[in-house]
């Protein structure tokens, strides 16, 4: 999101407060979120990808619905795919008309073009719906589905060859074909949000969900560029009627949006200057200024990140929704652990939920000893969480330096409770932090860095040898 | 009933995820987001709760929001339980 | 217990509180005091060059307008001169400044390397005030500002382009400081209108908070990127591939609104030079007229590059050679002092051992006027 785009969600949010008595807000939230999937979608050199990846986006998320609702589908739903249906057109047909043509970042493709794919669309839902409601084989399908796709748009030679293709279908030149070409907005969160319903249907723990909420719930606009991972069962009761937008609220949200755009657009765009990256490492050969630039891009990458969960979180607030935080305090946390459970928490949980406690489960239900299970569960976590950032190898070794740090953690905190260390607990407490920051500062030149080379060398520099 | 699965979760918390069985924690202490339990003892003590309730706890569940303290995690139980 | 407001006054005031520090921004005016207030000199070393960037994330260097921030940021500001120093300034072009040349390699650089020493035993040491756009006027108005520092000596190179008035007022930095641009045409008198229209002059909403967001960011971009000019040095940005300036030359006559046979004397900033000369007053000045590619391709019959058709180079360089000697300007026609072969993307563009070259025959000039010596 923009600057502008944020205060013209700002703004809407403002006025929807003064209109609630005459406005359904549930309602106002579905067609804002639907439309914003496509304004937000930013530009791509694919022909009509700009407005074909938000709409596959909101056609996933249709087919879900079908294939997890635990009921028949009711008269609100059919409101709900006519309205659908309607806004998608609506976009469609901004390429006739001049003052629409803000909607979407590129021209659309013709209507015949959207009506194909919104019919194709409809017929997988209804298919989906008719034969594979609730089954398991149809859930999984889906999951994997999900699954395919990330590993497609994240690991670079295959989002390379998808964009070929791609370009190939529309009569483009596939020998242009660049990985930056799919940037298909928020599909990394959309997907998680996806998988966690399908997965939850499985395990019988899903609640029911109208279609016009469930299409709010993935692509909730606030919510829809960098997350946060909401859980469909604490956002769904929230577009209950009965919301009122009072002083209290307002400024709480006006505060929280504050800082957010504070963090975002004053304090990590101003680290942004002098932050690690692939160039200024191999001009740096002073230890003291490379930990300044590490120090930087450690700073910069939390408050750009928390800086857009707030800004999410405040402009959530104003429509009356809560979204969960994503980051308490995590650089002031005293071991690795505690940093795991306020950095990036809704994704951190959401591998709880679904890798983590199960793979854990199934290894301790056939004996494996204590020390292997943590130790193979923090780094199939961790790795898969590194890979969830891409699939390099510079995403993984990140992962895994934090799956071996967490164990390490894990194993020394089991010492540490058998002999309480003769230290002051303050100051046990403060080298923990101080420890833990450095582990994490560290942990960052993977990710700041994709070649293993420039990795290498800016340890080696930080560490005072070799230049 | 409430305060009997409270001290039996106590027990089992203090000797075997804290190892210091001479501990007593109290029944609104954050466990999870004070640090006290980690991610790997979380399902630990799922299996414990499964073994001596009968009560599964399901791996969504496993985090701070369901459960902190051991008030909010023999509620649970004891909901379950009947 | 008060009364909790409505929202709609929430935002009303917020937005009155808005225009209330607009306001006062504007009234108030603190740009200039804003632009002396540097992080360079102390918490970051001053720059070896005056602030500019043609690509400011790879050159950790940018272009800016406020001539207070930009000395701010330079070396100069932050030394003191001591008793045993002979300050040397250069003025000028992106030849001088070094586009395309790191700092170790300018022509500053280069006679800093020289070790000169004046006869009275001071240690000369030369500070790069180059800029990169090309008018005497831009040199005139940077000249005007460094005279504070208390120079010994000005070296101030010179080319043809410098010199057409319907140039003199195209450098952006000169349109964005009209007050001091417009002071100077008055006080010397010069051929230019203190009213023309590409200066850039500031009405009250341009001076308020939001219509200052673009200087202001400016200034604070100049302070972020220093330190990783700090870090590394690094103040210019070189691509791998440059395009050489053309050999070949097209049998084009005119050199710009001029057509052969003659360069009326009147279209040129003569003016602006001897204005430049007045106002260092005590301070000598050398004029250098600079080095540049002589062209042996096709039509280098009619033109010598590809900024200058013969006849009016030839013109220029005899008008001032003439004009110095009648005014007793300390000059040196340096304009065949480098090999043909090290020049870079333009006709006036050096590689480091063309600026070597140059810098050689700088000292010589040197030695000869003012007793400059090697020790």
């Amino acid at each position: 999101m923009t600057l502008t785009q944020i205060l013209i969600f700002a703004g809407l949010g403002l006025l929807a407060g003064r209109l609630y008595r005459w406005l359904d807000r549930a309602w106002l939230l579905f067609a804002a979120s639907v439309l914003a999937a496509f304004w937000l979608q930013p530009a791509s050199f694919v022909r009509n990808l700009p407005y074909l990846l938000p709409l596959a986006s909101l056609g996933l998320a249709a087919l879900v619905w079908a294939l997890t609702l635990p009921r028949r589908w009711n008269r609100q739903d059919a409101w709900a795919a006519g309205g659908l249906t309607a806004l998608v057109l609506l976009v469609s047909a901004s390429r006739f008309v001049e003052p629409l043509s803000a909607l979407s970042p590129a021209r659309p493709p013709g209507l015949e073009l959207a009506a194909g794919g919104l019919a194709l669309l409809a017929a997988a839902a209804v298919l989906a719906y008719r034969l594979g409601r609730g089954q398991a084989a149809w859930l999984n399908s889906g999951v994997l589905l999900l699954i395919g796709l990330l590993v497609a748009l994240k690991s670079p030679p295959l989002a390379q060859a998808t964009s070929a293709w791609l370009r190939g279908l529309g009569g483009q030149d596939p020998a242009l074909a660049s990985t930056l070409d799919l940037g298909w907005l928020g599909f990394s969160y959309i997907a998680f949000r996806l998988i966690h319903v399908l997965r939850d249907r499985l395990a019988g723990r899903l609640g029911e969900v109208g279609l016009r909420d469930f299409i709010t719930y993935i692509v909730f606009f606030p919510a829809l560029t960098a997350g946060p991972i909401e859980r469909v069962e604490r956002f769904v009761p929230q577009l209950q009627p009965g919301f009122v937008l009072d002083s209290a609220g307002l400024l709480a949200a006006g505060r929280r949006l504050l800082s957010g755009l504070v963090m975002k657009f004053v304090l990590a765009d101003g680290l942004a200057f002098f932050a690690l990256n692939p160039v200024n490492a191999w001009q740096v050969s002073q230890p003291l200024w490379m930990w300044l630039l590490l120090s930087a891009y450690a700073l910069r990458i939390f408050f750009d990140f928390a800086g857009y969960t707030s800004i999410a979180i405040g402009l959530g607030q104003l429509f009356g929704v809560t979204l969960p935080e994503n980051f308490t305090q995590p650089y002031r946390k005293p071991n690795l652990t505690q940093f795991w459970n306020s950095w990036h928490i809704t994704l951190a949980q959401w591998f709880r939920a679904y890798f983590f406690n199960p793979f854990t489960r199934w290894l301790r239900g056939r004996g494996a000893p204590v020390w292997l299970v943590v130790l193979l569960g923090q780094l199939s976590t961790m790795g898969l969480i590194g890979l969830w950032h891409g699939i390099t190898w510079n995403f993984l070794a990140w992962g895994l330096w934090h799956g071996l740090g967490l164990f390490a953690h894990n194993q020394w905190a089991q010492f540490a409770k058998a002999r309480p260390l003769p230290l002051e607990p303050r100051l046990a407490s403060g080298l923990g932090w101080l420890a833990t920051l450095v582990f994490v500062a560290l942990g960052w030149v993977w990710f700041a860095l994709p070649q293993p080379a420039d990795a290498a060398h800016v340890f080696g520099v930080l560490a005072g040898v070799g230049r | 009933m409430k305060a009997e699965i409270i001290s039996k979760l106590n027990t089992y918390i203090t000797s075997e995820i804290l190892k210091r069985p001479d501990k007593t924690l109290s029944a609104t202490e954050a466990l999870i987001s004070g640090g006290l339990i980690d991610s790997f003892s979380l399902v630990d003590l799922s299996l414990f709760v499964e073994q001596a309730w009968s009560v599964r706890l399901d791996d969504t569940e496993l985090n701070a929001e369901t459960f902190d303290t051991l008030e909010q995690l023999a509620g649970l139980i004891e909901a379950r339980a009947s | 217990m008060s009364t909790p407001a409505s929202p709609l006054r929430i935002v009303l005031k917020a937005a009155l509180l808005f225009v209330l520090v607009n306001l006062l921004f504007a009234a108030f005016d603190p740009m200039p005091a804003l632009g002396k207030l540097s992080l360079y000199n102390g918490l970051l070393p001053g720059r070896e060059r005056l602030p500019y960037g043609d690509d400011p994330g790879r050159a950790y260097n940018l272009s800016l307008y406020s001539l207070k921030a930009m000395f701010a940021s330079h070396q100069l500001h932050g030394t003191p001169k001591a008793a045993n120093e002979y300050r040397v300034l250069l003025i000028g072009d992106s030849s001088v400044w070094g586009y395309l040349l790191e700092n170790k390699d300018t022509l500053t650089s280069a006679l800093n390397a020289a070790g000169l020493q004046a006869a009275d035993g001071r240690r000369a040491v030369f500070y790069n005030l180059g800029h990169p756009t090309i008018s005497l006027s831009k040199d005139l108005l940077i000249l005007d500002y460094a005279m504070h520092y208390q120079p010994d000596l000005v070296i101030w190179p010179l080319t043809l382009e410098a010199f057409p008035l319907s140039k003199q007022v195209s450098s952006p930095l000169l349109q964005h400081n009209p007050q001091r641009a417009g002071a100077l045409i008055l006080n010397y008198d010069l051929p230019l209108d203190p009213a023309d229209s590409a200066f850039v002059r500031q009405d009250a909403w341009g001076a308020s908070l939001l219509g200052q967001r673009r200087n202001l960011a400016d200034l604070l971009r100049l302070q972020l990127y220093g330190v990783l000019w700090a870090a590394t040095g690094v103040d210019v940005h070189i691509p791998e591939q440059v395009e050489r300036h053309a050999i070949d030359l097209e049998a084009d006559e005119r050199y710009g609104e001029f057509l052969p046979p003659e360069l009326p004397e009147t279209a040129l900033a003569l003016d602006v030079l001897a204005a430049g000369i007045q106002r260092a007053g005590e301070t000598p000045v050398l004029l250098i007229n600079e080095p540049m590619f002589v062209s042996r391709g096709a039509n280098s019959d009619i033109r010598y590059n590809s900024f200058y058709p013969r006849w009016a180079y030839d013109q220029y360089r005899q008008w001032l050679q003439a004009e110095a000697e009648r005014q007793a300007w300390h000059y040196a026609d340096l304009w065949q002092a480098v090999d043909n072969d090290q020049f870079t993307n333009t006709p006036i563009h050096l590689t480091p051992a063309g600026t070597q070259q140059l810098a050689q025959q700088i000292a010589t000039a040197l030695a000869e006027l003012f007793d400059l010596e090697k020790k």
